[in-house]
């Protein structure tokens, strides 16, 4: 019955409880030393580190892995492909067909630069699950960001599964209406007319409506306005701010050192 | 037609069990209200009538046809499904081809559609404003050409979910008198509703649900006096019945003139 109007699933675990700016900084202080620090191992270890343990932490493994299967690994998959075998130098060769050359040096940038984008993603994916979209942008608010970029940024979080869940009520009207959806090609791009009508002015309408809503709320006043929502910030919160930014400028000034 | 539901058990894949154990027999040419507080199961219950949903478990039968072995569409031909929403639906450009869209997909020959789409835009009320864009339309009759699209399939049962949700008085009636001649012409009729007058003076069969289960059976005079049995499903008998009730009648009443006649009775005996 519940569609679900974003990824977060909520659960109590330390990660759901940790400040959404906490959660945010984390993303930052996980991505940029995967990119920056110059020892080759980094993306894997805080892989296998860090991100992982940080699932079971969050206790939301299953989805986590659930979405790296379907999500990064044919991204990560592809990169590592096209890199492996189109990516020139390298002198240690390890097979040879027609005019692709896979060697030890191009698979190992490759593999590098695959798990650089696991790590990406999956911090991001780790973060969607954990937090609640309006929890964030109560956080950001309160802490000085215009209701406005909120607003873009919490709309365009949910729009997927709104208008999923509104198109899949439409499918089942029209079908139930006759409209053959299941059978030839040709049959089903005729049928896109009596779905795509109802979707698109559906969502215009939805959007006025929403406008007018949140207008009636004062959204646009310019007074200073207080929250339902009280979000913590722990001095726990505080300090792990300051080590990943700590960690951040590390991998910035390990990047300038070693090379 | 008849409708068979057999021991019909479903579960959402976010795993919620919406109905235990479900067993009906709905006979062609029945008036059926359902009506229970919301998610007990009765939106969950009449979607697998047209094959929306199929059943986890047991089996729904629309005359001689199992519901997994048919198409949503092919279904179409024996329960038309009017929609909560009007909006979910409407695409065309006039209110006509609008009522056509649905005889068309059943692929009726265009004489018999012609002569449906009439006499739908007939029973709805619609004729004057037939080449009229839907959304130029108020809500009410917005309703009024989802409706119209689901009677102009002429199938032998029909669904309505909510009719009179946001409606006012005028429509309601409109929307009792289609229900009405869908009685005279032999039609089943199953109505999802929270409106307890509508359903009261409507409906013969009124079945309760709650908790995915079927509480209540039976005609309207022997369902709505239970109050006990309503109220755990949060549904309150009519007013009228109530009054009656409270008075110590003798029989249950469903709507102002059989409370008359029995409040009649009661002061002459």
């Amino acid at each position: 019955m519940h569609e679900r109007l974003s990824f977060y699933i909520k659960r109590d675990s330390p990660l759901h409880r940790l400040n959404p700016l906490t959660k945010l900084t984390l993303i930052f202080g996980l991505i940029l030393p995967a990119f920056l620090v110059p020892f080759y191992w980094t993306p894997h270890l805080l892989l296998i580190v860090v991100v992982f343990p940080l699932a079971f932490l969050g206790r939301v493994q299953r989805e986590y892995f659930a979405a790296s299967a379907r999500l990064i690994l044919p991204v990560a998959g592809f990169l590592f492909v096209m890199q492996a075998l189109f990516i020139p130098g390298g002198e240690t060769v390890l097979a040879k067909a027609w005019f692709l050359t896979l060697t030890k040096e191009s698979l190992m940038f490759a593999f590098a630069n695959a798990m650089r984008i696991m790590v990406m993603v999956s911090s991001f994916t780790l973060f969607m699950l954990t937090t609640h979209p309006s929890e964030l942008m109560s956080d950001l608010t309160q802490r000085g960001l215009p209701g406005q970029f909120a607003y873009v940024i919490i709309a365009t979080l949910q729009i997927i599964p709104q208008m999923q869940a509104k198109a899949n009520t439409i499918i089942a009207a029209q079908r139930s209406r006759g409209l053959d959806t299941e059978s030839s090609f040709a049959r089903r791009i005729r049928a896109l007319v009596p779905l795509v009508g109802p979707l698109v002015f559906g969502s215009l309408v939805e959007v006025e409506e929403r406008a007018i809503a949140i207008e009636a709320r004062g959204f646009t006043s310019s007074r200073p306005k207080t929250s339902l929502r009280e979000i913590v910030d722990r001095p726990l919160d505080k300090g792990l701010r300051w080590f990943l930014l700590f960690v951040m400028l590390a991998a910035l000034l390990s990047r300038i050192w070693f090379s | 037609m008849n409708i068979q539901i057999e021991n019909l058990t479903f579960r959402y894949p976010n795993g919620v069990l919406a109905l235990r154990g479900v067993s009906l027999h709905i006979a062609s040419g029945e008036l059926v209200a359902i009506i229970g507080q919301n998610g007990a199961g009765k939106t969950t219950l009449v979607k697998h009538l047209n094959g929306l949903l199929l059943p986890s478990q047991g089996r729904v039968l629309i005359g001689d046809w199992d519901t997994r072995q048919y198409s949503v569409a092919k279904l179409a031909q024996r329960v038309g499904y009017v929609f909560q929403n009007p909006d979910e639906q409407l695409f065309t450009k006039t209110v006509a081809d609008e009522i056509a869209f649905g005889p068309r997909n059943l692929g009726y020959p265009k004489e018999r559609i012609e002569t449906l789409v009439e006499d739908a835009l007939h029973l709805t009320h619609l004729e004057t404003m037939r080449s009229m864009n839907p959304y130029d339309l108020s809500p009410t009759w917005r309703k009024m050409v989802a409706v119209a699209s689901i009677l102009a399939m002429d199938t032998p049962i029909l669904v309505f979910d909510e009719p009179t949700t946001g409606q006012d008085a005028a429509s309601v009636a409109r929307l009792a008198s289609i229900i009405a001649e869908l009685r005279r012409r032999g039609k089943t009729v199953l109505t999802i509703t929270h409106d307890i007058d509508f359903c009261a003076e409507n409906f013969e069969r009124v079945i309760v649900m709650g908790g995915g289960q079927v509480l209540l059976d039976g005609t309207a005079k022997d369902v709505l006096g239970q109050e006990e049995i309503l109220a755990q499903t949060y549904v309150d008998p009519p007013q009228i019945t109530r009054l009656g009730l409270r008075l110590g009648l003798t029989e249950v009443v469903c709507t102002p003139q059989e409370f008359l006649d029995a409040f009649e009775r009661r002061c002459s005996a």
